[in-house]
């Protein structure tokens, strides 16, 4: 099975509104997910300037090729599982 | 400014002519907590693997010798005795010139028949007296000393007799294209560029004395050593996009002309140079801190870090002293920004409109203002020579 893509963006407001949290996926992910991912952190992606929202709506994390805006560790570590799955 | 100086040590070698292996052997090394720099040229008797052992062994034990302050006479006994004896010619043989170097100036050289080392300031070869010692055991057999004090843009020499001799039996040099045809290149070669690397001279004067030779093939093994004291160390800290994307290349040239470190401090304008270089920047997993964002590797960058919150995090420390661990981007920012003497900022001044956001959490400087600090304070309380260029 193909792993998981998980692209956090490090960029620097996306590092301020909390990506170094969505970091702890890389250094302990919650066991279940923990071989079926592929964490993969980015300089700014852009997301953050090409936002038609009025305000930043960082951090940004692609998983494979879905945007999540305003992202936490809860929000990809479900999205990761809902691929997961999908899959099955 | 510190009077330290940058010493550049660069060495060419071709060996004799149908040869695996050169006869000369060429080792030089920096002993960091003496400030001290030492280099070796040694010739063996006679051409390949001989030659190639004896003059190793020669480098090896001299370097030894030196780094121990052993007396040389003394040292150069040991050696003499303890090289084997050419079964033809009855004598154990390797000449050397060694350089000895303190980064504050002082510099020693100590010669065992080699051509005499050149030596160029204000591009001119200056003659030095040396002494002259031999030992009672190998009479026939003398070591010269000279002592000097070296200056910026100093430039020393030393040579095999493959270079003085190239040519030798031809007709339009008899007698080899010598010492002073060698001087007079070199001098031609730094009119045309005074700065050249000592790498790229060592080249060109063996690949000179090469074409000396009858059919440019080597009589003997042709090695030269270059020493080049320089100016201090330089670094380009490049941070933030320019405001006209046109200079994209502007600073992508820069990067890859500038002669000395660099850094990248911003995601973006790592994300430039990336494009317009073509190279390839990957995140530095050691480098993870929850507070400053991951560096990066780039090829021939030598630290890649993101931009305000490194930069913030740097002048806290440059202020307050380091408090993060040695791999952490800013503290490796800080690092390169303490271990250079001159540095150069060039400053992209594009806003970046997602940090003007009120609801981030964190006050976000503007670039600017954060190099500002940044360089007043290495200038004021760390004696950095800075330039700033705003782009």
């Amino acid at each position: 099975m193909e792993k998981v893509k998980v692209k956090i963006c490090c960029g620097t407001s996306c590092f301020v509104m909390g990506a170094a949290q969505i970091q702890v996926l890389e250094f302990a992910p919650p066991a279940d997910i923990a071989d079926k991912i592929e964490i993969e952190e980015a300089r700014c992606m852009n997301h953050c300037k090409d936002t038609t929202a009025k305000y930043n709506r960082g951090p940004f994390v692609m998983v494979n090729d879905e945007l999540i805006e305003e992202a936490n560790f809860e929000k990809v570590v479900n999205k990761i599982r809902e691929i997961l799955n999908q899959e099955k | 400014m510190s009077n330290s100086l940058f010493i550049d040590i660069g060495s060419y070698q071709k060996q004799k002519d149908g040869e695996d292996c050169f006869g000369d052997t060429i080792y030089s090394k920096k002993i960091p907590e003496e400030r001290r720099v030492i280099s070796i040229l040694s010739d063996g008797l006679g051409s390949g693997v001989k030659a190639n052992i004896l003059s190793s062994m020669t480098t090896r034990m001299a370097m030894k010798f030196m780094e121990d302050n052993t007396d040389l006479l003394r040292s150069s006994e040991i050696m003499m005795d303890a090289l084997p004896i050419c079964q033809i010619r009855k004598i154990s043989y390797a000449t050397f010139s060694i350089v000895d170097s303190e980064l504050e100036g002082k510099t020693r050289i100590f010669e065992m028949d080699n051509p005499r080392y050149i030596f160029i300031r204000n591009n001119k070869s200056l003659a030095i007296k040396g002494r002259e010692f031999s030992s009672p055991k190998w009479k026939d057999r003398s070591i010269s000393v000279s002592q000097m004090t070296t200056q910026p843009e100093d430039r020393i020499i030393l040579m095999s007799d493959g270079v003085t001799q190239a040519g030798l039996g031809n007709k339009r040099y008899p007698l080899g294209w010598g010492r002073q045809g060698c001087i007079d290149f070199v001098l031609s070669e730094l009119e045309k560029d005074p700065h050249i690397s000592s790498q790229n001279l060592a080249q060109k004067i063996v690949e000179e004395a090469l074409s000396k030779e009858i059919d440019k093939k080597a009589g003997d093994d042709i090695s030269c050593v270059s020493i080049y004291f320089r100016t201090p160390r330089k670094l380009l800290v490049l941070t933030g996009p320019p405001f006209d994307e046109d200079k994209d290349k502007e600073i992508a040239d820069m990067v890859a002309e500038y002669d000395g470190k660099i850094a990248i401090c911003g995601g973006t304008t790592s994300n430039i140079i990336e494009r317009e270089l073509c190279l390839k920047c990957e995140v530095d997993k050691s480098s993870f801190d929850t507070e400053i964002p991951m560096a990066s590797t780039m090829e021939g960058v030598d630290l890649v870090t993101e931009g305000i919150l490194t930069l913030t995090d740097a002048y806290r420390m440059l202020k307050e002293g380091i408090d993060r661990k040695p791999n952490v981007a800013s503290v490796r920012l800080v690092n390169l920004l303490l271990g250079s003497d001159r540095i150069d900022f060039v400053v992209g001044t594009k806003i970046n409109v997602a940090h003007q956001d009120p609801s981030l959490p964190m006050e976000l400087e503007i670039r600017r203002n954060i190099v500002k600090k940044i360089f007043r304070l290495l200038q004021s309380q760390y004696l950095k020579e800075i330039s700033v260029r705003y782009l």
